[in-house]
């Protein structure tokens, strides 16, 4: 019984419920950079990741599983093998890497196209503002074509991963639409 | 999920293997959820780990699905999972596709987990990386291998040994903390207080760090004598499997140079008394396998007196180690353990009877003449014990011994017909005393009639066709050719009458051929009357063969001349084929296409022995059979690199016995490559082909060897040239050979074909033709190479287009025609009364000054001869310092037959040899002469 009640509040406080958050993006996005600025607090040195990097954190009162996939081309295959039960995705564009916009954008509208994602909220970071070539959010947005996107949340965040700058902001408004659609 | 499949779970101990379907779903499902039962999902890759591991396996896109499923529990913390975890994909690895997925997640793990996993973690990261993402991994092994942690450290050495041929030069990297980790003590991290319910450390990474030091430098002499020489000192292997490790490095230098010998005495020594059983055994085991002229004999004697007093430990392990090694001595050098007997008899009747068999084996080959039939009785009592397998091995020892002493056949007949005519043992024991008896009969004339009447008792009672048929075959073979021939005819017409079909027609063929005893007519009309009888017999095969014998008979008694001789060979063959040679010839008439079959396949170009030929090569292989029983350095170098590159270092010691059937195949590859040079063709089938000869090093930058071919009227060198070079193409090669006698008229260069293109580690042979006369012509011939040279573009692999080259050339070693190439060994029964009935005969003395032992002139003499060792002479004994070395063969040109006898003694001066020559023919005589040594 007493269990009952607690799983009640949990329910009710969403605490000990985890939810599935992928990090997707082209190679030397700041994915795993961002991984960790959100575990730990700091910036780590990293290495382009082959294969994946999981961590479990809790954000306001909520358990996170965030996925780091890999984003070099061999690797980008694999994605669709974690999507399932997947509340969000946080999907980060390099904003100096004028060049590969077009590949960013084909990426994320093949990825968004999944059944298993249908239901996956986006968080679009334009990374990398703190370097002076970068395009600004809505520029990004509009490379990307994130106005097309219909039947989704979304948002696009300008942030820079080195100093922290729109990824707390971002990971807020993720979770005040998750937990609207979830409860 | 069911609480239905849930239940059947909880049977973990039942023992039946899971379904495998059912695991697969099961998997999948669990390891899909969120969030992950740590509990259930290990006992979930538990059972999948169980049908691995009975060899169930998936198909590979199943087995990726479960290797992507397993990939998501790197989201849950739990060490067990993970540990788990590791070990699935461990196994998934080889059946999986992309496992590089979970690359990043591993290396995490390796870098920042915990004790507990890190191991598991750094063997399952082997798996996935490989040439690409080494590199990335090379920081992560080298601070694990440094690690203090005693089984982080190991599994980081271990797993570099499977990296080693992934990424070599990722693992070169971290040679320095390799070698740290050997001098490294490392104890597990816990404190002292509770020690004693952990275990304490056994420094096993040593051992793990030094085989991991020997395969990074293993070509690197002086890298590898600094290693022996670094921990050897003072007390720095703490592990005993490192102390053995290092015992095998230095016998591994000592097989490539044994010169180093006497630098190492004092650490071999100092290893025969070591605390570990184990480190006594492999150093006495080293000392004992060297080439004898390079340990002293006090050495030996302590490595033998180290052996003995292993023989009386309490773990049984050592004593069958050592006794193995002491049977391996045995074979060769049966002299030198003779001090074990003692202890030896006693181990007779070991309760484990791998060691008395050992015991008995080794007692067999250290008996002399003298004791050898209380040995055999000593056997006699003991062979009833012991299982079929022990047995096989027993006979084959006396087999063997049979061999040694043809003196002593008669206890041993006797003893191999009491054996085989017990009721007991299975086929493959009875098989083998027929064998043994068998090799009696061909190799000691004289025990022949015995063994035959014998032999003729037992297929009266024996219960196995196939050795039936053997025993009919022989006394067939052999028994025309005995005293009185009709004893054998009434026990081979018993089988006809009693037995089945099978050994019914093998009894048939045996009767035909008493048909062609020459002196007596009678027999042979009863013969007839026999073979008239069986033709009327309820089985087609048996009457067929009757009919046909008669056939042939009737053909040899009404015409003399041509036809009746072929009908005698077919019914008592003289020759027997070449099996290698006409396999291969079939094989390739097989598979030619279809027009070759108008033509009827020509047996003629096959080699065909005669009776005297097939023993010799018999009994050649049976004397090497003693040899290819020592697992010793020598042998299994020679298996490993190129055989005459190993005959080279290890002549001495394995003697110059190669295998003879790779002699055949190559001999017969011979004829094939020179029948497909239009040049060569004309000159007729080939009379005799000399081994292959080493002119260079090894190691030299172009590494040849020749070979000589004898045509009718023609001698054709083939030199076999090998470009070591890794940047330099040889255009134009081709060999100069200037005879030492330059006026000499004998032969006459006709013509050389050289070959156009060597590229690097190619091998390629180029041919210089002589004509000859028809007798015995010996030269020396002194060789140069002649060839351009032309500098490779490394990205193309070709030539420079404008590199015109330069020309070279390069001096190798002289090339000498010798009688030995007139000669092929050949086999006779009695030596003595062959020696004494040639007519004519030389006689020659040499001195050699340089120090090498009786052994090595021994095996130099039976190379430069070509003939055939026979009574047993071929081992020079090791306690001696005179020896006689009978020798015999025959001309390839003219069949006249060469018989020598050299006695040879050893003292300080050197070596005085003196070689008396018979022959048939005179001029062969003295060519012998001149080229003995």
């Amino acid at each position: 019984m007493g269990n009952f009640f607690s799983s009640m509040f949990d329910r009710l406080w969403g605490v000990n419920r985890e939810m599935r958050i992928l990090i997707l993006g082209l190679d030397g996005a700041g994915k795993t950079t961002i991984l960790y600025r959100l575990q730990i607090g700091e910036v780590v040195t990293t290495k382009p990741t082959i294969g994946f990097n999981v961590e479990t954190l809790v954000y306001k009162n909520l358990k996170l599983n965030v996925w780091d996939l890999g984003g070099q081309t061999s690797i980008r295959p694999y994605w669709r093998c974690y999507y399932s039960n997947t509340a969000a995705v946080i999907f980060v564009v390099d904003s100096t890497d004028r060049d590969r916009m077009p590949t960013a954008a084909h990426e994320l509208h093949l990825m968004l196209r999944e059944d298993e994602l249908q239901d996956a909220a986006l968080l679009v970071f334009a990374n990398k503002q703190d370097q002076p070539a970068a395009l600004s959010a809505s520029e990004v947005s509009r490379e990307l074509n994130l106005v097309e996107l219909k039947d989704r949340s979304w948002s696009i965040v300008a942030s820079s991963a080195t100093n922290g700058d729109g990824i707390s902001e971002g990971l807020d408004w993720l979770i005040d639409v998750v937990r609207e659609e979830q409860m | 999920m069911s609480t239905h499949t849930y239940k059947k779970f909880e049977e973990a101990d039942s023992g039946i293997l899971p379904d495998k379907m059912t695991i697969y779903q099961d998997c999948l499902n669990a390891f899909n959820e969120s969030p992950v039962n740590a509990k259930r999902c290990r006992l979930l890759i538990s059972r999948l780990l169980q049908l691995l591991a009975q060899g169930q396996t998936f198909p590979r896109t199943e087995a990726t699905a479960l290797f992507f499923a397993i990939s998501k529990l790197f989201q849950h913390p739990n060490d067990s999972l993970r540990q788990a975890v590791y070990l699935a994909i461990k196994e998934l690895s080889a059946v999986s596709d992309d496992v590089l997925m979970a690359t990043s997640s591993i290396m995490k793990d390796v870098q920042n987990g915990s004790d507990m996993i890190k191991p598991n973690a750094i063997r399952s990261l082997t798996r996935v990386l490989d040439e690409s993402t080494a590199f990335s991994a090379e920081r992560l092994f080298k601070s694990a291998v440094v690690s203090k942690h005693p089984s982080i450290s190991s599994a980081a050495l271990v797993s570099s040994y499977h990296l080693l041929p992934v990424a070599e030069s990722t693992v070169k990297r971290y040679a320095n903390e390799t070698q740290e980790a050997v001098s490294d003590l490392k104890t597990y991290p816990y404190q002292s207080g509770t020690s004693e319910h952990y275990p304490n450390s056994t420094y096993i990474a040593q051992y793990h760090a030094l085989g991991l030091l020997y395969l990074l430098r293993k070509h690197d002499k002086v890298a590898l004598m600094k290693l022996v020489q670094q921990f050897s000192a003072g007390n720095l292997l703490k592990n005993q499997l490192a102390q053995v490790q290092l015992v095998k490095l230095v016998g591994s230098l000592l097989q490539k140079d044994p010169q180093l010998v006497t630098q190492f005495t004092p650490l071999l020594l100092s290893w025969l008394s070591n605390k570990y059983e184990s480190v006594q055994l492999e150093d006495a085991k080293l000392i004992t396998s060297l080439p004898d002229r390079f340990v002293s004999p006090e050495i030996f004697a302590s490595a033998v007196q180290t052996l003995q007093g292993l023989l009386t430990v309490p773990r049984v392990t050592t004593r069958f180690a050592a006794v193995r090694v002491l049977n391996r001595i045995s074979m060769v050098a049966p002299e030198k353990i003779v001090v074990c007997n003692p202890e030896l008899e006693s181990l007779i009747n070991d309760s484990n009877r791998n060691v008395s068999t050992y015991a008995i084996t080794s007692l067999l080959k250290t008996g002399t003449s003298n004791n050898i039939a209380s040995l055999i009785k000593t056997i006699t009592n003991f062979i009833h014990e012991i299982s079929d397998d022990f047995k096989i091995i027993i006979i084959d020892a006396v087999r063997t011994m049979a061999l040694k002493f043809p003196e002593e056949w008669k206890s041993i007949l006797n003893f191999l017909i009491n054996v085989l005519k017990q009721g007991e043992g299975g086929f493959e024991f009875k098989n083998s005393i027929v064998e043994a008896l068998f090799d009696l009969v061909q190799f000691v004339p004289q025990s022949r009639e015995l063994a035959f009447e014998n032999l003729c008792d037992f297929i009266e009672d024996c219960e196995y066709n196939e050795i039936l048929v053997r025993i009919l075959h022989i006394l067939g073979k052999e028994g025309p050719s005995m005293k009185i021939p009709s004893l054998y005819v009434r026990h081979i017409y018993n089988r006809v009458v009693l037995e089945n079909s099978i050994v019914r027609s093998a009894a048939v063929v045996a009767l035909s051929k008493f048909a062609l005893v020459k002196n007596d007519p009678t027999l042979v009309e009863s013969i007839e009357i026999l073979l008239r009888r069986i033709s009327n017999d309820a089985d087609d095969e048996v009457r067929d063969r009757a009919t046909i014998s008669l056939e042939f008979i009737e053909s040899i008694k009404s015409k003399e001349g041509a036809s009746s001789s072929a009908a005698e060979d077919l019914l008592q063959s003289k020759y027997s084929y070449d099996l290698v040679s006409l396999e291969s010839k079939l094989s390739q008439y097989m598979s030619a296409k279809q027009e070759s079959f108008k033509a009827p396949f020509d047996s003629s170009s096959v080699h065909r022995y005669t009776e005297d030929e097939r023993k010799a090569i018999d009994l050649k292989r049976k004397q090497e059979q003693l040899f290819s029983a020592l697992p010793s350095a020598g042998k299994s170098k020679r298996a490993a690199s190129s055989s005459q590159d190993a005959e080279k270092r290890n002549g001495s010691y394995a003697g110059p016995a190669s295998n003879e059937v790779d002699q055949d195949l190559q001999s017969t590859k011979f004829v094939e490559e020179l029948e497909s040079i239009e040049e060569l063709k004309s000159l007729g089938p080939i009379i005799n082909t000399s081994k292959e000869v080493p002119l260079t090093e090894t190691e030299a930058e172009f590494v040849v060897s020749g070979v000589k071919h004898l045509f009718k009227n023609h001698v054709v060198l083939q030199f076999h040239i090998t470009n070591t070079l890794t940047d330099v193409a040889l255009d134009n090669v081709s060999v100069g050979c200037t005879m030492e006698q330059e006026d000499s008229t004998a032969l006459q260069e006709t013509s050389t074909i050289p070959v156009d293109r060597i590229m690097p580690s190619e091998t390629f042979a180029c041919y210089v033709v002589y004509e000859k006369s028809e007798e015995v012509v010996t030269e020396g011939f002194l060789n140069t190479l002649y060839f351009t040279t032309r500098e490779l573009d490394a990205t193309t692999h070709e030539p420079f287009a404008g590199d015109e080259g330069f020309q070279d050339e390069y001096e190798i070693d002289s090339l000498f025609l010798t009688a030995g190439d007139y000669i092929k060994g050949s086999f006779v029964g009695n030596f003595s009364a062959c020696f004494d009935e040639l007519p004519h005969s030389e006689v020659a003395v040499y001195n050699i000054k340089e120090n090498i032992s009786l052994q090595e002139v021994v095996d130099k003499l039976v190379v430069n001869t070509s003939c055939l060792t026979l009574d047993n002479t071929q081992f020079a004994p090791t306690d001696s310092n005179s020896h006689t070395l009978k020798l015999f063969g025959k001309s390839v040109l003219n069949g006249a037959r060469v018989a020598l006898v050299v006695r040879m003694i050893k003292s300080s001066k050197g070596i005085a040899l003196k070689g008396e020559i018979r022959s048939d023919d005179a001029n062969l005589c003295n060519d012998v002469v001149d080229g003995l040594i």
